[in-house]
Formats: C-alpha cells, sequence, structure tokens
C-alpha cells in the first residue's frame, strides 16, 4: 500500500493495534474507537501516539471525550460508495474542532481524492497500482462551487471577492 | 437563460477530460467493467439491455435553441437519429458507442451542457416547472435557485455518494406542474407579508415501491438562507439513511421513521450550527444569477387575436391546439406553446434529429432562442405572441409535433420499459402507442378533457404511475407481462397516490379497462367537472364495478 498526502501533513506512522494487544512503549498505535472508550488513562500513559479507528456509521460525539487523548483518526470506509465517511470527516472538523491527520482506507476510489480532502482528510492509504491516479486527480480541479470546512470559499464568493479565489491552509 | 464563466467552463472542460481518460483507460483494459460502472454512471452512462444510454442534463428544462441544434447533431452523428425525453427534464441518447462518449460529451462541453450527475448516488438534475419565468401564476421565476442549487450540488465534497439518488425541485407557481411533493426535497417560492421572497421546504417524497408525498418541514425558509438548509437536510440524510438495502435507502424511508416533525427539528438543530458560515450565496451572486433570467421585453399585445379565432372557428385541430397547448403567459398577447411530443401512436418523449432542428428554427423566429423540456416530455416555446401561433402550428403539423393534445389523455408518461430497459417487467412504449391508437379521435379526447395517463414498466415506478389520474404499472406475473390499474393519482398541488382498483389484465384487457373507467366518468361527471374531480367525489366502486363487474 502507498499513503497519498493530500494536505502535506506530517503523516503519522504507526501500527493498527490487533485485538488483546498492548502497546509497546511509546509506540503510535491505531485502536478501534470501541476498545478506546474501554481503555483507562494507563493505556494512553503507555503508548505513544493513539490514533481511533472509526468505522463510517460513528456518530461524530463519540469522539468528543477523547479528543485531548488522541493523536489522529483513521475512518475505514467498508466500500467506497460509503459517503457517511465525508460526512464523519466534516463532523470531525466542523463539530468536534479535531485538528489532528485524518486518514481514510478501504477501497476508495482515485476520483474521490478531491472529495477527501475537501471533506478533511490529510491522508488516504491506496493500493501501490493507484497512487499515481489518485495523485493525478488531486490536480483535476482548482475552482469549487462549494464553500467547505477546510478553508475552501466557494465560487459564488470567489467571484465577487476583490482577490478572486481565497484558498486557507 | 445562464451564461457559464471562465469557472462554469473549466469545471465541464476538466470533467470531459477526466472521463476521457477513465473511458481510454476502460477500453485499453486497465479499468474493470465493475471499476468502471461508477466512474462512468457519475457522468450520466447506464448500460442498458441492449446498449449504453447517455443521459444529459437539460439544468432545469431550459435551453437555447443552438443547444437544441447540438442535441440534434448528437443524435444524427453518433445516435440513431432520435432522442429521447424524459420526465427529469433531460434527453437520453439509446445507441452511443462508448468510445464516442467522450466527444459527445465535448460537444455538450461547448455548447455549456453535461451529463454530470443525472446517475448514481447523488444530487440530480434540479426541475421546475416547465412555463417558469413566463407564466401569469407565478410569485418569482424559480430558475435562478435551480441554477445555485444546480452549482452547489455539482460534485459536492460531502454529498456525492448518498444512500440513493436525490431529486429536487422547485416550483414559483400557484399551479404545481413540477411535482414538487413527490419529490425528495420540495421547494416552493413563496413571499412572506413583508413581501419578501424564501421557501416552503417538504421533504419525503418520492414513488417507486413505497410512494410517498413529502410533508412540510419549513412553511417558510428565507431566500438567503437556501444552500445552508439544503446542506443540513443532506446532512441528515447522508449520515441516517439507510444503506443496508437499496430500497429503503430514499430519504422518504428515513424521514417516515423517524418522523417529519423529528426530521425538521434535526435539520433546524444543524442548520443552527451551520447558517452564518458562508455556506449561502452572497446577495451579489444571486443578483447576478438573476439578471440572467430577466424576462425577455415583450411588447404588450392584444389577447384578441381574430385571425387566431377565424382559423380555429375553421379548422377543428387548430382550435383544439391553441386551447389545449398554449398557456397564458403573464405578458398579455403572449402564450407558451406545448408541442406535444406525444403522437397518437408514436413513442411519448422521443424526438427526431429534424424535428429538433425544427423546433430550434421556430425557437429563434418565434420564442426568443428560448426552449423548455417539461416533466411531461414535451417541449415548449415559451414568450410566443399569439398572432404568430398559425404559422408556428402550420409548420409543426408538418412534421408531426401539431398533435392537440397537452394535458389530455394520450399525452401520457411513460418509461421506456422493456423495450430498452433493464430492470422492466413489461414494455410501456407499446401500450401508450395502443391507448393512442384506440383514442385517436380528438373531438372524443376534447370532450373527455383534462386527463392524465402515466405508464411504468415495473416498480421502480419511472412513468409515475403512482400520479396518474389513470396509472398503469407493468408486472411480470408467471413470465407474463400483466398491467395493473390505478386511479385517482395526481402530482399536482393536490397531490394524491393512486389506489389499485383490482387485479390486473393483459395488454389488451387493460387498454379496455382504460376505456371502460372514461365511460363511467363521463356518465357520472357533473358540469364542467374533470376526471380526477369526479373520481375524488364519487369513489372507486362505481369504477370497479364497471370494469370487474358486480361481484
Amino acid at each position: 500500500m502507498a499513503l497519498v498526502n493530500l494536505t502535506g501533513i506530517q503523516a503519522g506512522d504507526f501500527t493498527v493495534l490487533a485485538e488483546d494487544q498492548t502497546p509497546a512503549e511509546a509506540a503510535a498505535v491505531a485502536v478501534p474507537l470501541s476498545r478506546l472508550q474501554d481503555e483507562g488513562d494507563d493505556f494512553f500513559k503507555v503508548a505513544g501516539p493513539v490514533g481511533a479507528v472509526l468505522a463510517t456509521d460513528t456518530n461524530y460525539a463519540d469522539l468528543a471525550p477523547l479528543m485531548n487523548k488522541i493523536a489522529f483518526v483513521v475512518i475505514d470506509f467498508p466500500a467506497f460508495g460509503d459517503g457517511r465517511g465525508f460526512s464523519l470527516a466534516v463532523r470531525l472538523r466542523k463539530d468536534v474542532g479535531f485538528k489532528g491527520e485524518i486518514r481514510a482506507t478501504g477501497p476508495v476510489i482515485p476520483d474521490q481524492a478531491l472529495f477527501l480532502l475537501r471533506a478533511g482528510f490529510d491522508t488516504v492509504e491506496v493500493p501501490d497500482a493507484r497512487e499515481a491516479a489518485f495523485k493525478a486527480a488531486l490536480k483535476r480541479f482548482d475552482a469549487f462551487y462549494q464553500t467547505d470546512y477546510t478553508g475552501q470559499v466557494s465560487l459564488a464568493h470567489a467571484r465577487h471577492s476583490k482577490n478572486q479565489e481565497r484558498k486557507a491552509s | 437563460m445562464y451564461a457559464y464563466d471562465k469557472y462554469d467552463h473549466a469545471l465541464v472542460n476538466a470533467r470531459v477530460a477526466e472521463f476521457r481518460d477513465q473511458v481510454d483507460r476502460r477500453v485499453k483494459g486497465e479499468l474493470t467493467e465493475e471499476e468502471f460502472r461508477p466512474l462512468r454512471l457519475m457522468n450520466g452512462l447506464y448500460l442498458q439491455l441492449h446498449a449504453y444510454m447517455l443521459r444529459v442534463a437539460v439544468p432545469y428544462g431550459t435551453l437555447s435553441a443552438d443547444q437544441m441544434r447540438t442535441l440534434a447533431l448528437i443524435a444524427r452523428k453518433y445516435d440513431k437519429g432520435y432522442g429521447h425525453f424524459t420526465t427529469r427534464q433531460n434527453i437520453q441518447y439509446n445507441w452511443p458507442k462508448l468510445s464516442d462518449t467522450p466527444d459527445i460529451l465535448q460537444e455538450l462541453a461547448d455548447v455549456e451542457m453535461h451529463a454530470i450527475q443525472t446517475s448514481g448516488n447523488c444530487i440530480r438534475n434540479v426541475t421546475t416547472d416547465q412555463f417558469a419565468g413566463a407564466t401569469a401564476d407565478e410569485v418569482a421565476d424559480p430558475r435562478p435557485y435551480a441554477e445555485l442549487i444546480r452549482q452547489w450540488s455539482s460534485f459536492h465534497p460531502e454529498f456525492s455518494f448518498l444512500p440513493r439518488k436525490f431529486k429536487i425541485a422547485i416550483t414559483g407557481a400557484d399551479i404545481d406542474r413540477a411535482a414538487v411533493k413527490w419529490h425528495d426535497i420540495g421547494l416552493v417560492v413563496k413571499k412572506n407579508d413583508a413581501g419578501e421572497i424564501g421557501f416552503e421546504v417538504l421533504v419525503g417524497g418520492g414513488m417507486g415501491r413505497t410512494p410517498v408525498i413529502a410533508k412540510t418541514i419549513r412553511d417558510f425558509l428565507p431566500e438567503a438562507d437556501l444552500l445552508s438548509y439544503l446542506e443540513a437536510i443532506l446532512r441528515v440524510y447522508n449520515e441516517q439513511g439507510r444503506r443496508d438495502n437499496k430500497y429503503k435507502a430514499r430519504i422518504k424511508i428515513l424521514v417516515d421513521a423517524m418522523g417529519a416533525d423529528e426530521y425538521a427539528r434535526q435539520t433546524e438543530e444543524e442548520w443552527q450550527k451551520i447558517k452564518d458560515l458562508p455556506i449561502d450565496f452572497p446577495a451579489e451572486e444571486a443578483a447576478r444569477i438573476k439578471a440572467f433570467f430577466a424576462p425577455p421585453p415583450l411588447q404588450v399585445l392584444s389577447d384578441d387575436v381574430p385571425a387566431v379565432e377565424e382559423l380555429a372557428a375553421k379548422n377543428f385541430l387548430f382550435g383544439a391546439w391553441v386551447k389545449n397547448n398554449t398557456n397564458q403567459h403573464k405578458v398579455p398577447g403572449h402564450v407558451n406553446v406545448t408541442i406535444s411530443v406525444k403522437p397518437h401512436g408514436g413513442i411519448p418523449g422521443d424526438a427526431t434529429a429534424e424535428q429538433m432542428e425544427l423546433v430550434a428554427a421556430l425557437a429563434d423566429e418565434y420564442s426568443q432562442g428560448e426552449l423548455r423540456i417539461s416533466h411531461e416530455q414535451n417541449l415548449i416555446l415559451p414568450h410566443v405572441a399569439k398572432k404568430d401561433l398559425p404559422a408556428i402550428w402550420a409548420d409543426l403539423d408538418e412534421a408531426g409535433l401539431g398533435t392537440p393534445n397537452a394535458g389530455l389523455l394520450t399525452d401520457m408518461i411513460a418509461c421506456p420499459g422493456l423495450d430498452y430497459c433493464s430492470l422492466a417487467n413489461a414494455r410501456s412504449i407499446p401500450l401508450a402507442q395502443e391507448i393512442g391508437k384506440r383514442f385517436d379521435d380528438f373531438k372524443r379526447l376534447q370532450d373527455i378533457g383534462p386527463l392524465k395517463i402515466k405508464i411504468s414498466g415495473c416498480i421502480n415506478s419511472c412513468g409515475h404511475h403512482h400520479a396518474g389520474h389513470i396509472g398503469i404499472l407493468g408486472v411480470d406475473r408467471k413470465g407474463e407481462e400483466n398491467y395493473q390499474l390505478l386511479l385517482g393519482g395526481s402530482g399536482a398541488e393536490d397531490a394524491s397516490k393512486a389506489a389499485i382498483l383490482g387485479p390486473g389484465f393483459d395488454e389488451n384487457g387493460i387498454i379496455d379497462a382504460v376505456e371502460k373507467v372514461v365511460a363511467v366518468y363521463l356518465g357520472e361527471r357533473t358540469d364542467g367537472e374533470e376526471f380526477l374531480a369526479t373520481y375524488r367525489r364519487v369513489g372507486p366502486q362505481v369504477f370497479k364495478e364497471a370494469v370487474y363487474g358486480t361481484r
């Protein structure tokens, strides 16, 4: 697998923690949300950066209590058509105020690259054979009809702004 | 009409380049059909029974004469010389070659058209009143809002992979010609007591196997809040709509499950969080778009045109055409002409390249170069001076487009059915053709008056049978085509669901049954009472007895 970096974030290098496995000291680990909800403070003290692995049907509100304990989030798409993953990323940025890395895993397709970026994802894990297609897809459009939660302002605004499109960092 | 700026052009051209690359990879075998499928669907390309089908968007049913000529060119150059106008104000081509489709999309892009989001689980072409901006009974032209929604919904980063397709319709008129109550979201343009423009917002309408009439979740949404409110509705749906069963995935099922009040509450709660963010169009953008839809400079003329009345008195068919196929324009002395694409014995909604070119020429000469497509699959010349009607009718009639049946029994909606569609259980087109032949007497049709027959070849109800005054649903019964008869539906402001009258029929039987239903109506009606009103007054029993006998 290859990692496509959508935003230029310092991407995390972590392992997905197997069930019942305890993290090595200071190791960066991704852990299913349901387990994180049960873990006590010791778990977070031992491990290095901890990330939550979320299914697309996760309620964003369940993340809120963990927000200051986790460093990154992995949203795992069961199918590329499961658009809940996009709303979940939007919620994490907009409602929870999460600033860390959001990564997409699962069978997402290159044609979703810009959608992922604009919904708030930073990185996406893709098969090696698709890396080039993902990177090409990122360059396909440079103007957008919608204001999003990553700082992109809609064309409806840009058309009337003296500075033309404003792109936030 | 809206004209693209550099951004719109760039986006549509980029989309064509992207699709050309995808088709190229598919043709070379780098993409499997399974991988290609979602990509082609996002560009309106379906694989049907016999061939690919390309569905081209005609945003809110408005197009120019030049755009119509391009549609004709595509029909001639890349298809079999015809196209099919659809209930979503789009056009479908039934026989394009896969390798030609990128060129077709480029031809479209060159005249500011596209096939984006005419398929897939995304927000589809926004539909509206075919007489928008031209009719006397309108609060405001809904098309600027439709264009604002078109732009907002195109390539939406969050709402391009919804649980299921999503259809928005908007009307600005008292008479609902856009069937807004049968859509996922229906919008009705209104003015409040202060004279400000806003929208009544309805959600959860839809046909398919579970017909539901949309419910109002907000009586008056200020104009400036439109897009943020839509975003809130869509977010609730995207998160909570069912994804385990495609037949339960439309918003109507979610609204029904949680209740319209709860849907309204959740929408409101989310909307409060986002309504002050720069999601909505700024006032300058609304003004920019509205300017494209400024009313054409029509001269006020007399509604009394002796030449029209004299010809109508002499020629019954012309008289019937003026009566049925014209709608009063808001400027006196003008009308909107409905060109029937429902010739008796023909295929509802099909038009040849030559017919499209004639209509484009008529638009240049008589209707400000502007055309419309109605959800009832007809073409419209808006803004026509009444005095020009005889000349227009003569040209249309010669081309087989002069059928004076708009709004009458033979102005049927029929889905493509088993002749084209891989979902169908039964044929729709031959049935429509047979009904056209059986009722091929314009004096009789005129006497029967307004009556909408809508035919679907399967339960997915693309032919809107749930909303038919008379609905016909084709089903498969032990390998035989069987047709169910439904009565009492309406797609208008008085929306209602048609109810099944009794057991189904074979093809001849269903046409006989329609005849019997019409006979009951003629016997029961009071002076000037239309079919639907009679049905609602007398109820189904008398129709049931006539069709099935007393038991």
